[in-house]
């Protein structure tokens, strides 16, 4: 099986898709930007081509880089299952969960690690390491590449210290490190820039959809069309507090009608969400304005249906990373009321773009407030589609990119092109 | 035989005499009366200002004298002895070739009088003035043959008919076009527009004037697209007309995009006291990113909260009173990031001071302040301006970036203390007025939007002002 291998790519978005989007000057901005990393390669090394948040990241990027004249290449890394299990275990233990890693699974880490470094034909002048997984290719830094950047997806502030530590080694010599969140991130002594996720308004889950697929979409589930919907869209996980969402709609619902739709899937590695999923319909059986979709993966388009069908979309979470749904709301223009939690802080500014919430409490009353302020829940929606325009489109990540690039090459805080 | 025709003449000498001398005599008369008229006219025409006057005399001066020659001719017919019928039948050839002449001198008139005109008028090019006359030509003619048929008893009803509905037929399919005609010539007489200017109607559309033909105004906008509006369209709005020639900067304005990215500096406080103590030792570009970054991120947001220390106080620690006064710091009115800072450590310190016995609140975790630097990247663009219309069209086109480095970026932390468009529009096109006007707009009371709609505005106005009628 070759390590790494050439793969097309068939991303019907071309850039020029994007300017009725962003504007033109956005799009000749960053073919200015392009042209100054002309002659440039850059090779990006994650551990999947597909499935998964970095891979659904690069299978866009990367195809955009090369249409602005950038040679942008992807790679992966080979591994058997036990090295994916333990990348699992750094995974976990990154995010702060306790896991039990043995010496045995350092060494085989760096052992499947070393025997990539000997078989992967690397070549590039800026060498794009996602994730921990690759983490070790760095060894190579003196052979191949002018710079490395370690690009860090995962939340980073409070990790099991042994796996940080262990992964320490690695990631300072690196010349950069990428986070999505400052409050992700951990103090390093290289440069570390800050990199938001971001969203494609021309994929499948953010796309403009007709009024007939919304409703064959509503009509598929059955959900009343003419009663305002709560929802939202989040695997069944503790940490996205889908109790205590019922829980708030339940408060609302003494006073106002409405519908509540918990929409998504059970994660195959969380043993967890079959239980969580359970508990959840037991909590909804007598309610029928409650809603429980398990909707397969690959479902963008009846996501996106669903989410334009929305009156209010909530993210109760517990605990969140960037927190992509609610910018996939923020988006198609609805108001929401998320947590005060991980990235959601980022893209709702309270009252501006969005209603915060602490509480269950709080989320029944921001509901409230929105279900019976139309024109206020419609000013938030508007808010939140420029907020994420402005922020947290994909051109704006090829921009971040671009200049990330580029500032490896410059010291100065006003660079001039 | 000769014998015959001497007696015939001898017997006949009054009755061919008569015809022959009215004749001659009328032709003299004719000559002597048109001189004198030629005179008449000449004298009456150098009284006004009738600038074809001369076309007009020198068409009508040989005209004049075939069609006394004709009359002169109809009438000896009349007095000889010819019968009735042939006498009818001459008078006919003699008002048939009357009818021509006429038709003909009118026809010939028309076309130097038109010529001279639309030349003049210069609004239509030169093959649609060939086809107005050709159709003037058409149209004289067929009358003409119409006269002269009806004279010689052929039926012209049915034609007449025929070209009666052909021609509704043709103002029916052409009816726009005509009333574009018609206002293309009220725009020539008007004389208000020429090739060249920059226009603006009050629906909307405007830009400089590419041409103006006999039913259209070709307009280009500012985006390059080409406008195409009916003249009929054009006189029914309320135009404004830019027609003086503007003032060529000294130097050309070059916009420039400005992209950033946001480094991160490791650094965080989890209250004031630890707030005040990292502000003070961070780069400058710490201090900007925070002071300008809700403006950036929250561009489309009136009124902008003012900088993220007042945000973090109150919304992290609750603490609305340092919040407030962290707001009230108007960074309108410093010109360096350093006097920026020191202000802002005032503020902090003072109220430190204040709640030393109280104790300093921390915020929650996960609420901590962090500290990022802003990395900005200066891309010149393709867009240069030479005068303020060209400022204009490329103001409203270029991205937010753009407008905030030379708004924003340029003051405060290129130390320039005054925006890149005031220092062009007075030093390189000397209008003082309108740099001062918009170098004293708070860019930090607007959204980049509503400043830019803002400038643009006082552009215009200052443009109508100074340069505009209509």
């Amino acid at each position: 099986m070759p390590l790494d291998k050439d793969i097309t790519f068939h991303l019907k978005a071309k850039l020029h898709d994007y300017i009725p989007i962003v504007g033109r000057g956005t799009i000749e901005a960053l073919y200015a930007l392009a042209e100054k990393l002309s002659g440039k390669t850059v090779v990006n090394i994650n551990s999947t081509f597909s499935g998964g948040g970095v891979a659904e990241i690069l299978i866009r990027m990367v195809p955009l880089l090369n249409q602005l004249g950038v040679d942008t290449r992807w790679m992966v890394i080979k591994g058997n299952e036990d090295f994916f299990t333990v990348t699992k275990k750094f995974h976990n233990a990154l995010h702060g969960k306790k896991e039990i890693i043995t010496p045995e699974d350092y060494a085989l880490f760096l052992d499947v690690s070393k025997k990539n470094i000997e078989e992967m034909q690397l070549a590039g002048d800026i060498v794009f390491i996602h994730d921990p997984q690759p983490v070790v290719l760095i060894s190579k830094k003196g052979e191949i590449g002018e710079k490395w950047i370690w690009r860090c997806h995962i939340d980073v502030s409070n990790p099991d210290i042994d796996v940080w530590n262990f992964l320490y080694q690695h990631v300072v010599n690196y010349d950069a490190t990428v986070f999505s969140a400052p409050n992700f991130a951990r103090k390093l002594p290289n440069r570390q820039f800050l990199i938001h996720p971001s969203i494609d308004p021309l994929s499948d889950k953010n796309k403009e959809l007709s009024e007939e697929t919304i409703d064959e979409v509503l009509n598929k589930y059955r959900l009343n069309k003419e009663k305002p919907i709560i929802l939202q869209v989040s695997r069944f996980d503790y940490l996205k507090d889908p109790v205590g969402v019922i829980e708030a709609f339940e408060m609302v619902r003494k006073n106002i009608p409405c519908q509540l739709v918990l929409a998504g899937g059970t994660a195959t590695d969380d043993p967890e969400s079959d239980k969580v999923l359970e508990e959840v319909r037991q909590r909804a059986s007598d309610n029928p304005d409650i809603h429980i979709l398990l909707i397969p993966p690959e479902s963008d388009i009846e996501i996106n249906a669903l989410q334009r069908a929305a009156t209010v979309i909530m993210q109760k979470s517990i605990k969140e990373g960037f927190g992509l749904t609610v910018t996939e709301a923020l988006w198609k223009s609805k108001p929401v009321v998320a947590s005060a939690v991980g990235g959601i802080q980022l893209q709702v500014k309270n009252k501006f773009t969005g209603l915060l919430c602490h509480s269950i409490e709080g989320a029944a009353y921001a509901l409230r407030l929105l279900l019976s302020n139309p024109e206020y829940a419609r000013w938030l929606g508007k808010n939140g589609n420029e907020h994420v325009k402005q922020n947290f489109l994909i051109t704006r990540h090829v921009k971040d990119y671009l200049l990330l690039f580029l500032s490896l090459y410059h010291y100065q805080d006003v660079i001039y092109l | 035989m000769i014998q015959k025709t001497l007696e015939w003449f001898v017997n006949n000498w009054l009755s061919l005499l008569t015809p022959a001398v009215v004749f001659i005599a009328f032709i003299v008369a004719s000559i002597w009366l048109r001189r004198k008229l030629f005179i008449y006219l000449e004298r009456a025409f150098s009284q006004i200002r009738w600038e074809e006057k001369k076309v007009f005399l020198d068409t009508t001066k040989t005209p004049f004298l075939q069609w006394c020659i004709i009359l002169g001719g109809y009438i000896s017919i009349q007095l000889t002895p010819l019968p009735v019928h042939l006498k009818t039948f001459f008078g006919k050839i003699f008002s048939s070739v009357f009818i021509l002449t006429f038709t003909w001198t009118i026809i010939i008139l028309l076309e130097r009088i038109l010529h001279l005109y639309l030349k003049k008028i210069n609004l239509f090019p030169a093959n649609t003035t060939t086809v107005i006359i050709k159709g003037l030509k058409i149209a004289f003619s067929v009358v003409a043959v119409l006269i002269i048929l009806d004279l010689w008893s052929m039926p012209v009803t049915p034609l007449m008919l025929m070209l009666f509905i052909a021609i509704l037929i043709t103002i029916f399919i052409a009816r726009d076009e005509i009333t574009n005609i018609f206002s293309g010539f009220e725009i020539a007489r008007n004389k208000l527009i020429k090739v060249g200017n920059y226009i603006k109607l009050d629906t909307g559309e405007e830009g400089y004037i590419l041409d103006i033909t006999k039913t259209n105004i070709y307009v280009k906008t500012s985006d390059g697209k080409i406008l195409l509006i009916p003249n009929s369209k054009f006189q029914r709005s309320i135009v404004t007309i830019i027609s003086k020639s503007l003032k060529q900067a000294t130097q050309p304005f070059r916009f420039s995009a400005r992209l950033h990215l946001k480094e991160l500096t490791g650094l965080k406080a989890i209250n004031i006291q630890e707030l005040v103590t990292i502000l003070k030792k961070v780069d400058n570009s710490v201090i900007y990113y925070h002071t300008h970054n809700f403006i950036e991120e929250f561009q489309y947001l009136t009124p902008q909260p003012p900088n993220d220390f007042a945000l973090w106080v109150n919304d992290a620690l609750g603490d609305q009173v340092l919040g407030e006064k962290l707001a009230n710091i108007d960074t309108f009115e410093f010109s360096t990031i350093g006097a920026l800072r020191e202000r802002i450590v005032e503020v902090i310190e003072e109220e430190i001071a204040k709640r030393q016995e109280h104790g300093i609140k921390d915020a929650p975790p996960g609420r901590e302040f962090h500290f990022i630097k802003s990395l900005s990247a200066v891309i010149p663009t393709s867009y240069v301006a030479h005068d303020l219309r060209e400022f204009i069209d490329i103001l409203r086109v270029v991205s937010l970036g753009t407008l905030y480095y030379h708004i924003l970026e340029a003051r405060l932390r290129l130390h320039k203390g005054v925006n890149d468009f005031s220092i062009w529009i007075d030093d390189c096109l000397g209008e003082k007025a309108l740099a001062d006007e918009i170098a004293i707009l708070d860019p930090y009371t607007y959204t980049l939007e509503g400043l830019r709609s803002m400038i643009i505005n006082l552009a215009e106005k200052h443009l109508e002002k100074e340069y505009a009628f209509g």
